[in-house]
C-alpha cells in the first residue's frame, strides 16, 4: 500500500504540474529572485494516491476505521480545495473542518479513553467534543506552518515517525497500515515540494495532511503523542492567534511578521503590531535565507519528535507497570 | 543560538503537557465525591472532573500565553 501511494503520487505529479501550468493555476513564490510562478495545489494528487492505497487496504482488511479516516481526509481536502479556488474568510477553514471529524465519530473509530502518558482517562462523553476540536486544530496547524518550500511535507514526514511507533504500541495494526500511505505519499510529494518547489501543496494539500494525521492519532490512541510531535507547529499557531487575538487568514494581517530584503533574505519585523510567528522568532537574531529557515524549522520538528519518542517510552513503561508512581 | 532558545521553549511546553497529564491522571482521575450516597454522586463526580480538566487546560493555555509574552519581550522587543 505504501508503494502504491508513493508510486502513484511520484509518477502523476509531473503530469499534474504540466496541467496546472497549462491551465495557469500558478502563484508567485515571493521568496526567490525573479519571483517565479509555481503551480498550485498538489492536494488532488495527494488525495488520489492516498485514497487508492486506502481502498486497496480496505479490500484486504475490511475495517470500517479505514473508511472513516478516508472520509475525514476527503472532507478536509474539499474544504481546502474550496479555499484554493476562492479566498474564504478566516473562520471558514476551522469551522468547516469540524465536519471532517464527523465520519470518525459516526463510524465509531475513536476509543473512549484518552492516553495521557501516565495512564488513560476514560472520558466517553468528553471525548466527542475533543475530536471535534482536534480535527480543525491539527488541520489548521499544518496549514499555518506551510510558509516555505517543503516545510509542511517535511514536517509531516518527520513527525509521522513517533506517531507510527505510538500507533503500533498503543493503537492497532490496522491504523499503522493506514498511516503508511500517508507517510510514503508525503515522501513522494516532498520530492517536488522541497526547496526549490516545483509545486505548492495549497490549502487542499495541507488540510488533507493535517486532518489525516489527526484522524490517525485519534484512531490509533495517540492524540497526546501527536500533539507533542507537532509542538513547533502548535507553537506557531498559538503565537499567531495570541498576537492577532482572532481567527484570520495570514493574508488578512496588515503588518507582516517578516519582510524580504534586497538580497532575498528574510528579516523579522520590528513593528510591535506585527503578529508573532515561529519564523519571526527564528529570524529574531538576524536575517536568514529561505533555505536556512526551512532547515531550522525541520530541526525543531526533529527535536519535538524526539520529545514525542521520550513520551512514548514513558507511556510504555507506565502501561507495562515497569514504572509506577 | 536562537534554535537553542526555541528548544528550551518547546521543552517547557512539553514539561507543561506532562504536568497537566500527571494532574489529570493522579489528582483529578481518582477524585470521588460522596454527598447523596446514590447515583447522583457519580454524575456530580463526572461533572466536577470534567470542569477540573477543562480548567486545567485553560490554566495551561494562560501559562503558555505568559510564557509567550516573556519570551517575545526577551527576544524580539529587546532588539
Amino acid at each position: 500500500m505504501s508503494a502504491v501511494s508513493f508510486l502513484v503520487i511520484f509518477f502523476i505529479t509531473p503530469a499534474f504540474i504540466k496541467y496546472l501550468n497549462k491551465k495557469g493555476k500558478v502563484v508567485v513564490d515571493y521568496h526567490k529572485p525573479g519571483k517565479p510562478n509555481v503551480p498550485r495545489p498538489a492536494g488532488p494528487v495527494l488525495l488520489i494516491g492516498i485514497v487508492i492505497s486506502e481502498i486497496i487496504l480496505y479490500f484486504l482488511i475490511q475495517d470500517i476505521i479505514i473508511i472513516s479516516v478516508v472520509l475525514s481526509t476527503i472532507i478536509a481536502f474539499i474544504v481546502g480545495y474550496i479555499d484554493d479556488r476562492k479566498a474564504m474568510p478566516g473562520w471558514f477553514k476551522p469551522v468547516a473542518l469540524i465536519f471532517a471529524a464527523v465520519p470518525i465519530i459516526v463510524l465509531g473509530s475513536h476509543g473512549n479513553s484518552l492516553g495521557l502518558i501516565f495512564d488513560s482517562a476514560f472520558i466517553p462523553i468528553l471525548y466527542i467534543p475533543l475530536i471535534l476540536a482536534i480535527m480543525p486544530i491539527v488541520g489548521n496547524t499544518i496549514n499555518s506552518i506551510d510558509v516555505f518550500n517543503g516545510v509542511a511535507s517535511g514536517f509531516i514526514i518527520i513527525t509521522m515517525m513517533p506517531l507510527l511507533v505510538s500507533v503500533i504500541l498503543f493503537g492497532n495494526i490496522t491504523v499503522f497500515l493506514m498511516a503508511l500511505p500517508l507517510l510514503f505519499g508525503t515522501i513522494a510529494i516532498y520530492q517536488y515540494h522541497k526547496y526549490p518547489s516545483r509545486i505548492f501543496l495549497g490549502d487542499s494539500g495541507t488540510l488533507l495532511l493535517g486532518s489525516m494525521y489527526a484522524g490517525l492519532s485519534i484512531a490509533g490512541n495517540s492524540e497526546i503523542i501527536g500533539v507533542i510531535a507537532l509542538l513547533p507547529a502548535v507553537m506557531n499557531s498559538f503565537l499567531f492567534l495570541a498576537s492577532v487575538k482572532k481567527i484570520v487568514e495570514h493574508r488578512q494581517v496588515k503588518t507582516r511578521p517578516v519582510s524580504i530584503s534586497e538580497d532575498f533574505k528574510l528579516v523579522a519585523s520590528k513593528e510591535r503590531s506585527a503578529p508573532a510567528t515561529l519564523v519571526r522568532l527564528i529570524l529574531a537574531r538576524g536575517s536568514l535565507s529561505e533555505q536556512e529557515i526551512i532547515t531550522k524549522i525541520l530541526i525543531l520538528a526533529t527535536f519535538s519528535s524526539v520529545l514525542a519518542f521520550i513520551s512514548i517510552v514513558i507511556q510504555y513503561f507506565f502501561m507495562k507497570g515497569i514504572i509506577s508512581l | 543560538m536562537i534554535l537553542f532558545d526555541l528548544f528550551i521553549l518547546i521543552f517547557i511546553m512539553w514539561i507543561m503537557i506532562m504536568i497537566v497529564s500527571y494532574f489529570l491522571i493522579f489528582i483529578i482521575g481518582p477524585l470521588h465525591i460522596d454527598i447523596f450516597h446514590n447515583s447522583y454522586d457519580r454524575l456530580i463526580t463526572s461533572i466536577v472532573k470534567a470542569l477540573s480538566a477543562i480548567g486545567l487546560v485553560v490554566v495551561l493555555i494562560l501559562l503558555l500565553g505568559i510564557l509567550k509574552t516573556k519570551y517575545l519581550q526577551k527576544i524580539l522587543l529587546r532588539k
